[in-house]
């Protein structure tokens, strides 16, 4: 299974397969061919993904209380609401504050453990599989096991627990926002729960890299060390972090199970599909402000991920067509 | 989705009902003159939403009484989640809604038309019904629910350890505040009021001498008074007295019965469980006053069943409530007394509920009736959720709490001229 | 990319091969890394070990002011006690939760793979512009059409039901874009030849395309089972009833339950991971390999 470089062929898809390519005139034509292949998950799109997002759009305009099929246009109001609710607007905020921490921590994270696994002679397999497994646990599982017991606000919570060893008071360490401790919460939970994907990723990028290029540089003098991994490895593992960035910020957007099942009735630490759902769509039943909101908060992610990409190249085979 | 298939449903629903109605037996004023035909409501399926109570059994009950019924096929929806209102509400959006639910009495769902009319069920015993539980679920003369049960909430104390600590019951915040802080020992904290203290956000602005909204359902929760009794929950909130991080909310009594808090506010339905834990080592007293013309409080929640008013059995749903919750006194009794302690809102019955009428559960009776406030029906979801926000802003952080509470205003009004022009 | 790497290897990544000694270089001795790689690993177990400790203590042990290292008397009655409870149909949710997760699995991997092929393979003129149509859903936050879809599944009469909770699921754009990065990185020659027999497109996938890709579908099969096994939002409120929740439902159900039983909750999480700890173990070398060639390296 050869893995030949992917850099070469992305934007070739269409391009490159289209001329004279002999066909003997079987099964129709490569248009229809197409067709089959992308109809069903298209239509499934269609029908699953778009027609609510059209719902939502045209929601948006309306003012919907405690219906989805509402009567009353309102234009831009549910717009200019969101825009101006000092929670919402927090919430982007809060969210831009969390990506911007947790993405470069879970980066480096998953870079460190697969530096350490990648060098191991024993137990590599082990290590590896130890590191991985968390992967496998659910957040609502994760969620539980920091809140009930690991960092539960009473004396049987286990860093409650080890702090009184020292003879530390408990903390609370979702309930009282100063000092933020929740953060560190929520901050470890994902880590546990996302490094390990992102190691894998960064160990098969790591034995991608060339010998050849380790040697070449210990001729050239450099040190084993920081000077290699700051000259070759890093660069080398270029491709692979743009993606994990990429795929680390998705997720950070995305984020709603930890915090929804960590922080309950707060009005901080909230990204804003938490706000939405609270504000809008949980027991107000705004829907058309939620939709708003939701739709601004789309274009945002889109800006973020365009101008990413932009910075870091990602998919630049894709748009170079 | 077009109006004349709506039309078309209807009448067929309500033809159908009209079926399940004269199985029923001509129960309600206007029960079809067919008398009773064949069917006998076998064809009616009716589903019933309720949030999940704490206290064993309460889940069989409600079933057990669901079998009961004959002139209807009734399913339970048990929700465990403590996003009860998040559920409700979405599913009431859809065809799987359910015909008929609990919940407290909330304006917006009548101005939407959510809820069904009940006036012609709870009319002919409507002298029966505590008035307060009357008033709270009227919008212009009609009556949208009936309530099931009263829950007075108040504080639950440790006789043993307030003696040990030289502590009297508290009668003002401060006093209440004193207690906390003697009462805080190394492994038990004086006082539980739940992590978010969003359960005494109502009896704090009562024992401040304020209220939610005024006669004219304008915002009349911002006072001085309010103001600085959210600066002393604040004090309170960082004084390291208070239990925080506990692992169930404050309608849970366990915190209380592990011996982690001395102090903890709590409902009358955890009666039962607490008396099971700690014998009689425990007592009650109300919210006390927040300032000099403050008065203690005691919140007087509860549960009321409401009908779908878009359900396609609105009239089976309706007959279902009627058998259940006015006319089986049986029932009704059991459902408040035998699992946790609740307050039966019938006159009647409440006067047979022997269980309520000695000891710890007579007191809390007793708070019920001289502290007692009810929900105001023009209070909603939104604004209950805005004025949490205030206590999460200005006590668990620290937000001035003017400033907070002019961010509740600018929500609140929002949700009244919505309602209200 | 601009530093595109000189990838003359021809190998495929062989994430189990022992590491080449002095990569990276000598920052660290070797029991240095030993000790560094241990600590780390500890911390990762820890979450573990309080589930199965709490799993099989009792709640007085559990909420003790002491903590025990490990219980006194490992209370295997726990587990019958779970699947006893009446309120929660726990076996019942475990069974949905392999139901649903098999079938999405299977479900997604064949649409998303169709797809994804169709749109790195086959020509046609406006295919990029279907790609970004894909890719679009990538950007939309799931609470924009929760509701509109919910909503839909509903009025389908879906609630309630594995359709509802699997057939929205199938159209995942991520995985659809995955499918196609590997697909554009598949050898060419291979296909060529596979249609030089007189294989049409169609001929082509399933003949040589498919056979030859079978350590990737593993690899998407894993996680996408995962994804289904772990989903959340969709399963409770597509799950009113309690038998039809998957055991995601009832673990959160558990946790925002008004009456907290230590033992039981720490149980049931256990025993909802338990499934998923298997097929990683198991299927550990393919799901790492084939991770390796999701494309997403680059």
């Amino acid at each position: 299974m050869s893995t030949t470089t992917k850099l070469d062929v992305p934007d070739s898809a269409t391009a490159k397969a289209s001329p004279a390519k002999p066909r003997r005139g079987l099964r129709g034509s490569p248009t229809l061919t197409f067709w089959l292949f992308t109809g069903p998950f298209l239509i499934g799109l269609a029908i699953f993904v778009y027609a609510p997002i059209l719902w939502s759009l045209w929601l948006s305009f309306f003012e919907a209380r405690f219906t989805v099929t509402p009567d009353k246009f309102v234009g831009f109001d549910n717009y200019v609401y969101m825009l101006t609710n000092e929670d919402f607007v927090g919430s982007l905020g809060t969210f831009t504050v969390f990506a911007a921490f947790i993405v470069p921590t879970t980066w480096a994270l998953s870079l460190g453990l697969a530096l350490l696994v990648n060098r191991l002679r024993f137990m590599r397999a082990f290590f590896r599989s130890v590191f991985f497994l968390p992967t496998a646990v659910s957040y609502v599982a994760a969620s539980l096991i920091w809140k009930m017991s690991i960092f539960s606000g009473v004396r049987f919570g286990l860093m409650n627990t080890v702090l009184g060893w020292f003879g530390v008071e408990n903390i609370a360490w979702l309930i009282d926002p100063n000092p933020p401790w929740y953060w560190l919460v929520i901050v470890t939970a994902r880590l546990w729960l996302q490094s390990g994907f992102y190691m894998i990723l960064f160990i098969a990028a790591l034995q991608n890299i060339p010998e050849e290029l380790y040697e070449a540089a210990a001729i050239d003098g450099a040190k084993s060390g920081w000077q290699t991994f700051w000259y070759i490895t890093l660069p080398q593992l270029r491709a692979t972090s743009t993606a994990v960035i990429l795929l680390l910020l998705v997720a950070a957007y995305q984020a709603f199970d930890e915090f929804f099942n960590l922080l309950s009735k707060t009005t901080w630490g909230r990204p804003p599909l938490v706000e939405l759902y609270y504000k809008a769509l949980g027991e107000s039943q705004d829907y058309g402000a939620g939709s708003a909101g939701a739709l601004i908060l789309t274009v945002l992610i889109c800006a973020v991920t365009l101008l990413q990409g932009k910075i870091m190249g990602f998919g630049r085979g894709d748009e170079s067509k | 989705m077009s109006a004349s298939s709506n039309m078309n449903w209807d009448r067929r629903n309500v033809l159908r009902a009209a079926m399940g109605l004269a199985a029923v037996g001509g129960l309600a004023a206007c029960g079809g003159n067919t008398g009773r035909g064949g069917g006998s409501g076998s064809g009616t399926n009716l589903t019933q939403m309720f949030h999940a109570y704490g206290e064993a059994g309460t889940e069989q009950a409600i079933k057990r009484y669901a079998k009961a019924y004959k002139d209807a096929n009734v399913t339970t929806q048990w929700i465990t989640s403590n996003d009860f209102e998040s559920k409700l509400f979405s599913a009431l959006l859809t065809k799987n809604a359910p015909d008929l639910f609990e919940f407290h009495p909330q304006i917006q769902m009548v101005k939407s038309g959510q809820v069904a009319d009940l006036t012609d069920l709870v009319e002919p015993v409507k002298d029966d019904f505590n008035p307060a539980d009357i008033k709270s679920h009227t919008v212009d003369g009609k009556i949208y629910g009936v309530r099931m049960i009263d829950d007075p909430q108040f504080f639950f104390y440790r006789k043993s350890m307030l003696e040990k600590a030289k502590v009297e019951v508290p009668t003002t915040l401060d006093e209440l505040m004193e207690a906390a802080a003697k009462l805080t020992t190394g492994k038990v904290k004086g006082l539980y009021m739940g992590n978010d203290l969003h359960s005494v956000n109502d009896t704090l602005i009562w024992s401040s001498g304020a209220q939610h909204l005024d006669e004219k359902n304008e915002i009349a929760y911002h006072t001085d008074g309010v103001v600085e009794g959210l600066k002393k929950m604040r004090r309170l909130f960082t004084s390291g007295d208070l239990l925080l991080g506990a692992p169930t909310e404050s309608w849970d009594p366990s915190s209380f019965n592990q011996g982690l808090c001395a102090i903890q506010f709590c409902g009358m339905w955890a009666m039962p469980a607490i008396q099971d834990a700690l014998g009689d080592d425990w007592g009650v007293f109300p919210f006390p006053k927040v300032t000099d013309s403050g008065k203690p409080s005691v919140y007087n929640g509860g549960w009321s069943m409401f009908v779908n008013a878009k359900s396609k059995n609105v009239d089976a749903a309706k007959e279902y409530v009627k058998w259940l919750w006015i006319d089986q006194a049986e029932y009704q009794e059991d459902w408040a007394t035998s699992y946790g302690f609740h307050i039966p809102p019938r006159t009647s019955i409440a006067a047979k509920a022997d269980k309520l009428k000695s000891g710890n559960a007579a007191e809390g009776v007793k708070l019920f009736n001289e502290f007692g406030h009810f929900d105001n029906i023009g209070w909603t979801q939104a604004m209950r959720t805005a004025f949490e926000d205030v206590f999460a802003n200005s006590v668990r952080k620290n937000m001035d709490p003017e400033k907070a509470l002019d961010r509740c205003d600018t929500a609140v009004n929002r949700e009244l001229k919505k309602l209200f022009g | 990319m601009t530093t595109t790497i000189p990838k003359v290897r021809k190998s495929a990544p062989k994430a189990d091969t022992p590491s080449r000694a002095g990569r990276g270089g000598g920052v660290m001795s070797s029991t240095g890394l030993y000790i560094a790689t241990g600590v780390a690993a500890l911390l990762f177990l820890i979450p573990f070990y309080i589930l199965v400790r709490n799993a099989l203590s009792t709640d007085a042990e559990i909420t003790g002011e002491n903590w025990k290292l490990f219980p006194t008397d490992i209370q295997w009655g726990n587990i019958s006690e779970l699947f006893s409870d009446e309120t929660v149909p726990f076996a019942q949710t475990l069974w949905n939760s392999a139901v649903v997760a098999t079938l999405h699995t299977v479900g997604v991997l064949l649409v998303c793979s169709l797809a994804g092929y169709g749109l790195a393979r086959i020509p046609y003129k406006h295919a990029n512009k279907v790609f970004y149509a894909v890719l679009g859903t990538l950007m939309v936050p799931t609470a924009v059409t929760f509701v509109p879809s919910f909503v839909l599944v509903s009025s389908l009469g879906w609630v309630d039901t594995y359709r509802g909770l699997i057939i929205p699921g199938l159209f995942s754009g991520f995985t659809c874009f995955l499918f196609r990065q590997y697909f554009l990185g598949f050898p060419k020659e291979l296909e060529e030849a596979a249609r030089m027999d007189g294989l049409g497109y169609w001929g082509a996938y399933w003949r040589v395309v498919v056979p030859n890709s079978l350590n990737f579908f593993a690899a998407m099969a894993t996680i996408t089972f995962i994804a289904g096994w772990n989903a959340f939002l969709w399963p409770l409120v597509i799950g009113q009833d309690p038998s039809s929740w998957t055991v995601q439902v009832a673990l959160s159900s558990y946790m925002t339950n008004q009456t907290v039983v230590f033992h039981m909750i720490f149980m049931a999480t256990a025993i909802s991971i338990l499934p998923l700890v298997f097929v990683f173990l198991f299927l550990q070398r393919w799901l790492v390999q084939g991770i390796a060639q999701t494309g997403i390296k680059g």
